[in-house]
């Protein structure tokens, strides 16, 4: 899925061009460093030819390794001699005004400028020092540094100590009522009520805010909040995706994500139990349930495909889910050859490859016993089919399609005695072109007319037969292991059919070595190895994920990738601290929710710098919070919670609420939405039921995943389309006419209406200038408009909804 | 547009300084911030004293244009260039013979392991000679032979990146990085746009699934987001949720928008939040669309000639649609748009192979283009409009798989098209060698037909900049030479 900008590598080349940039606070100009001047330049332009793929290695020289580059390659000419770079080839090489000769290769097209071939020629000069990668050692606790005076946490006294640095002053704290809508918002992806509000604003004890975090975490509603991001890197759909996208059950698998983080379930807990929860020693129905996680991969049901291939497929989302979920590594990169940046072999991919290719699952989702867990003594409330109806509904759907228009006898029978008989509906129908029909439709007007075809009778009445059988039972989908391993090759340039040698399960040898249990290595022992001691990698993807929902950017701005190609982190030691606290305190999600929403650093105000406009215009030292447009989920919940339509029920099988008529026939099978009526039109959007071919539209227009790969962070557009959105779809307008009447019923006067309409949506006071303009809008709704009609109040107080309900604020998290 | 409500004099005055301070300190182009200034009093002068200046307002570029507008048919997956436009007599003959040491020893190539692909493929196409210019075309593309005389073909293009994401991104940015502007969003931010109601840059996609890499293709980068891409919907109602609510009339609406537009003014005063201006223009943006986009998307007032010329026979979403729907874009002002038509990634798997699958896209896109050069030209609009036609890379003389059926992924030399702009009509740029490896005349590398894009917009390519952490960007970076041949 989506990957950012590496400004934070801008910056680092920016500082060897010696122009400007943040890295020259801290960066002392005498020495060259390694990791951030260096490593770099050589990833970029040279690993290609000269990194750990032996495939595309060229000359036989690697130069990420310090030894080989010492020894050099072909030539036998060492490329680096430390201390000389006079004897050293790629100093000849990158100064080399020949063709033939100068590195990078012009046929490569890429240049090193001036100041990075100096900066590698004094790296030479003061020695080659080479240090391994940061990310691939393990965090040691960094001394924190003199505190300055307003610190209250180390958090802070790292983000100070480099703003001190930098010489850039502080934002002071967000008020009172911005603090808290933003810590509920993040907290709990909900507003704070007025009450809550008011609760907090006359409480005078000075740990009023620490005691609203510890209320908010112990909501239940946190757990649904932070769900979504984790739900997001799971590719959590209720549908199995590719073209016929036929609906699943794996609800109980979301609502498990929910209960964990609700009870803090310790980090390490919750995911070996989502990776291996049945294997684990008396595995209880909830471990079973957690492994959801790696079901949530896509099952192909076309007609006619290998369902091998798709097996294949659904093992290497495995493997690249694994590599960033977990890991923050490209993975994928070595499912083909040998990473061109990261020492990562092909083999070692298939290794890890080998601890997934052990279940039951196949790749056309009919799954044997043991994939799938079901609840005997639940019964299905939800609408959707199963997948077997669902298959022969698409059996049925795509015969009808393949009888074409030639096929279509009957229309010389339509006499207009004929044609009376029929409902309007089908009178209307039988008009239009087939291809434009519906399958509904089709099926219809072919079983009332062609009463002779066998083959259509038969698939009728298995989808009858089927749909009369359907098993009520709820079931979710589970990873259950085979009864005797499977062999797994190394697939030759990735391809399936072209198997090459037998790997055995197995951890790169850039990690910590992997501890076997018992007689094999299985997904338990691969579960568990990420949580040793000396793993360099999870606790720092983990607590750098979480810092990037609160700050809008991570610690690591490529917060899917920590390898060589990644960038490197603002505040190393800060990272590190709070990737140590988290593993030494427990792993405890919620203390680490904790330690950062109560930081000074985060409580700051988010009003721009226009100071900082060539300092540091992105905060990347985070001298002050930013505005941050609410993902896709909150806007509705948002709404919800604003009009008081909210219903906030927590877990149980998806809702479909209302969405535009046209889009459920934009997937290859076309579904049914039968939209939710009631308590389950007003549930939060957490619960909306996910296809993946056809998702909710004001879910993806505010940018929320399709679930087809891991989701690591989600980008934020701001577009007409969500304009649209807000304006004029029906739940929206729903929401406004909530809203409007809950503000008549609020209170009898204009102002004392608009003041409430204005706290519930943003959480404050209206200015005056604010209040004015509302006003102003009242009495410009109360005279007639063109074609002089009068609103009625209740219209007009719908129209006050919509302009509060689509503010900006209301949309951003201040 | 309606009458806008005067906000209290001194919020409007601190709100046109701050919004003039905004766009001076980072939007100023190549122009001159002088020049520029005077363009923002002048705009704002014209519509009254508290309209804030509209970044997207028409801007004069460097010097005059050749195409005032772009339609880019994004080849999404990157098609067979060697069974398209480079004909290749020498590959059939080798068909099955090892690739030459001489050509791959020393170059810098994805796929070339020790166990792949290194026999090479001929083509199994016709081609023949078409038009006066003589261009070879296979018998895939019989609507896009017949106007080869109006097309430059450029078989020499050549690419860094080899992966579709980063690839897509590349022949976007100029970058393989995220985190830069995409073309149209340079190209709206230096010439703003002609249509008030409709989005400068809107982006269509026909196929099975929206390109990989997704939004980042036309996303803005560190340009102001007031410049990214629309995307309508590939499928389905292009935009949906045009109508007012059932019993909102459009004054109402007004109303309703007005308001909400002064009360976001006031909270931009209030934080110096520059993403609020955008979501002030993307409602008013929305609130033109709404008038004007029905009328955009209802093809119904297009003449069954020319349905029939595109190859529109129902109103299911296809390429087609999408080309009819790009003329009537440019039309009515839209500076760039982009067509994303995916699944040209031939590797010769299921679903990607070089026999029915390539037939398909071929026949899926080839009327459609076709018919969109020859209508914008029967309305006198391609001199104004270029039309751009590629995929972020091309596919290898040597074949994949063993059965050979598909082509890997080629960097060195693939075949792009042009039409319209100022472009040359009839006239081939580049050659490969034998074997369609490498260009081995006039060489356009992505960087160089950036620049020449800019310079057919009347945008000198090192003068479009933007001021970003203490340094000037460019859509080329540091490179890019003009492709003289490219201007007629």
């Amino acid at each position: 899925m989506a990957q950012y900008p590496r400004w934070i590598r801008f910056a680092a080349l920016i500082t060897v061009a010696g122009t400007c940039g943040l890295e020259a606070a801290d960066a002392p100009t005498s020495t060259v460093d390694f990791a951030r001047d260096i490593q770099p330049i050589l990833s970029d332009f040279c690993y290609h030819c000269h990194g750990p793929d032996p495939g595309s290695r060229k000359a036989g020289l690697r130069l990420d390794q310090r030894d080989a580059a010492l020894a050099g390659g072909k030539s036998g000419l060492p490329a680096i001699v430390p201390g000389a770079p006079e004897q050293s080839e790629l100093i000849a090489r990158i100064f080399s005004q020949d063709p033939e000769e100068v590195m990078p290769s012009p046929d490569s097209h890429r240049t090193l400028t001036d100041q990075q071939k100096q900066a590698v020629k004094r790296w030479i000069e003061e020695g080659a020092l080479w240090k391994d990668h940061w990310a691939f050692v393990a965090p040691i606790r960094p001394a924190l540094p003199a505190q300055a005076a307003t610190s209250i946490s180390p958090i802070d006294a790292f983000i100070e100590a480099r703003l001190a640095q930098a010489a850039i002053p502080l934002s002071p704290e967000a008020d009172r009522r911005t603090l808290l809508r933003r810590v509920t918002l993040d907290l709990t992806g909900l507003p704070p009520t007025p009450d809550a509000m008011n609760a907090f604003l006359a409480d005078p004890r000075p740990d009023a805010y620490e005691r609203v975090v510890d209320a908010l975490l112990a909501s239940p509603h946190h757990g649904e909040r932070w769900a979504r991001p984790w739900l997001d890197v799971a590719r959590y759909a209720d549908s199995n995706g590719y073209s016929v996208d036929a609906p699943r059950q794996i609800w109980k698998y979301r609502d498990w994500v929910v209960g964990a983080l609700n009870r803090d379930l310790p980090y390490d807990q919750f995911v070996i139990e989502q990776l291996a929860g049945d294997l684990l020693p008396d595995a209880t129905r909830d471990q079973r349930v957690a492994t959801g996680f790696n079901r949530n991969t896509q099952i192909n049901q076309e007609g006619g495909i290998d369902p091998e291939q798709f097996r294949v497929e659904s093992v290497n989302d495995r493997v690249a889910t694994f590599g960033s979920a977990f890991l923050g590594l490209t993975l994928s990169c070595a499912q083909c050859h040998d990473h061109k940046f990261d020492p990562i072999s092909q083999r070692e991919y298939y290794q890890l490859y080998a601890f997934f290719n052990q279940t039951v699952d196949d790749g056309h989702g009919s799954s044997k016993p043991g994939g799938v867990l079901e609840f005997p003594d639940e019964a299905r409330t939800d609408t959707s089919a199963s997948p077997e109806v669902e298959t022969a509904r698409f059996e049925l759907f795509s015969y009808l399609e393949s009888r074409d228009p030639a096929h279509v006898a009957w229309r010389p029978e339509i006499t207009p005695a004929v044609l009376a008989q029929l409902k309007p509906e089908m009178q209307h129908n039988v008009t239009q072109p087939w291809t434009q029909l519906t399958a509904g439709q089709r099926r219809q007007l072919y079983g009332y007319f062609v009463r002779d075809d066998a083959e259509y009778n038969r698939r009728v009445e298995k989808l009858t037969a089927l749909e009369r059988s359907q098993n009520r039972v709820v079931t979710t989908l589970v990873m259950s292991e085979l009864a005797e391993p499977r062999t797994t090759h190394l697939f030759i340039n990735g391809d399936f059919t072209r198997p090459g040698e037998v790997v055995f399960p197995g951890t790169p040898a850039l990690l910590p070595p992997l501890r076997v249990a018992g007689p094999r290595a299985t997904r338990l022992d691969l579960a568990r190895w990420l949580f040793d001691p000396a793993q360099p990698l999870p606790a720092r993807v983990f607590v750098n994920r979480v810092w990037q929902v609160y700050f809008g950017r991570g610690l690591v701005e490529t917060e899917n990738d920590l390898g060589l190609q990644g960038s490197r982190p603002t505040h190393p030691e800060l990272l590190d601290w709070l990737a140590l606290e988290f593993a030494e305190s427990g792993w405890s999600m919620k203390a680490l929710h904790r330690r950062i929403v109560t930081s000074a650093t985060y409580r700051r105000s988010s009003t721009a710098r226009p100071d900082l406009a060539e300092k540091d215009p992105l905060n990347l030292l985070l001298s002050h919070q930013i505005r941050l447009r609410l993902d896709a989920e909150w806007i509705r919940d948002v709404g919800l919670a604003a009009s008081g339509l909210l219903v906030p029920r927590i877990g149980g099988p998806p809702v479909f609420p209302p969405q535009p008529e046209s889009v459920m026939g934009l997937g290859q099978v076309n579904r049914a939405w039968i939209t939710s009526e009631g308590d389950d039109r007003h549930r939060r959007a957490l619960y909306t039921h996910h296809w993946r071919a056809t998702p909710h539209p004001a879910a993806a227009v505010f940018d929320a995943p399709d679930s087809f790969s891991a989701c690591t962070r989600r980008v934020r557009s701001n577009t007409p389309l969500q304009a649209l959105t807000l304006l004029n779809d029906r739940q929206f307008f729903e929401f406004a006419q909530a809203l409007g009447a809950r503000l008549q019923r609020a209170a009898t006067t204009d102002d004392a209406r608009l003041r409430a309409g204005f706290e519930l949506c943003v959480s404050r006071d209206p200015t005056p200038p604010e209040l004015d303009r509302l006003r102003r809008l009242l009495a410009d709704l109360r005279i007639p408009d063109g074609s002089g009609e009068v609103a009625a109040e209740s219209e007009v107080w719908t129209t006050i909804g919509r302009v509060l309900l689509n503010l900006d604020e209301t949309l951003n998290r201040s | 547009m309606s009458q806008l409500d005067p906000l209290p004099p001194d919020a409007a005055a601190h709100l046109h300084a701050l919004t003039r301070r905004h766009f001076l300190s980072r939007c100023a182009i190549g122009l001159g911030s002088v020049a520029l200034a005077t363009l923002l009093d002048q705009s704002a002068r014209a519509a009254g004293p508290t309209q804030p200046a509209d970044p997207t307002t028409p801007k004069a570029p460097h010097f005059p244009a050749r195409a005032k507008s772009v339609i880019y048919l994004f080849m999404a997956g990157g098609p067979s260039q060697l069974d398209l436009f480079d004909y290749k007599p020498r590959l059939n003959e080798l068909n099955g013979q090892p690739v030459p040491d001489s050509l791959v020893a020393g170059k810098r190539f994805a796929f070339m392991t020790t166990s792949h692909g290194s026999q090479l493929l001929g083509s199994r196409r016709a081609f023949a000679r078409h038009g006066q210019s003589g261009a070879w075309v296979s018998d895939l593309m019989p609507h896009t032979a017949r106007v080869v005389d109006d097309l430059t073909i450029v078989k020499s293009c050549a690419a860094d990146l080899f992966n579709h994401a980063p690839a897509k991104l590349f022949m976007n940015t100029g970058s393989g990085q995220f985190g830069r502007p995409s073309m149209g969003s340079w190209v709206t931010y230096g010439l703003g746009t002609e249509s008030r109601n409709l989005p400068g840059f809107v982006v269509l996609q026909s196929g099975p699934r929206g390109p990989r890499g997704g939004s980042v293709n036309w996303g803005t980068g560190f340009l102001p987001t007031t410049f990214q891409g629309v995307p309508f919907r590939g499928q389905g109602d292009p935009i949906l949720n045009l109508a007012n609510p059932a019993g909102v009339s459009s004054a109402r609406q007004r109303q309703t928008l007005d308001a909400l537009r002064d009360l976001n003014l006031q909270q931009a005063v209030a934080t110096g939040d520059a993403e609020i201006h955008t979501r002030i223009a993307a409602y008013e943006m929305a609130s033109r669309m709404q008038s004007s986009a029905p009328e955009l998307v209802d093809l119904r007032g297009e003449s069954a000639a020319t349905r029939a010329l595109y190859g529109i026979h129902d109103d299911a979403p296809s390429f087609a649609r999408n080309c009819l729907l790009a003329r009537r874009l440019v039309e009515r002002g839209s500076r760039f748009v982009q067509l994303y038509h995916t699944n040209w990634d031939s590797h010769g798997g299921p679903g990607e192979n070089l026999q029915s699958d390539f037939e398909a896209r071929c026949r899926e896109v080839d009327q459609a283009q076709a018919a969109l050069v020859t209508d914008l030209k029967q309305r006198g609009l391609l001199k104004d409009t270029l039309v751009i036609w590629g995929g972020e890379f091309g596919r290898t003389p040597m074949g994949e798989n063993r059965d050979t059926t598909g082509r890997n992924h080629h960097i060195d030399a693939f075949t792009m098209w042009f039409a319209g702009g100022g472009t040359p009509a009839g006239r081939i740029i580049g050659e490969t060698d034998e074997l369609g490896f490498n260009a081995v005349k006039n060489r356009a590398h992505v960087h160089d037909l950036h620049a020449t894009i800019l310079h057919l917009l009347g945008l000198d390519h090192r003068r479009l900049t933007f001021r970003f952490q203490g340094r000037d960007f460019r859509l080329t970076d540091v490179h890019g030479h003009l492709i003289e041949s490219l201007i007629a």
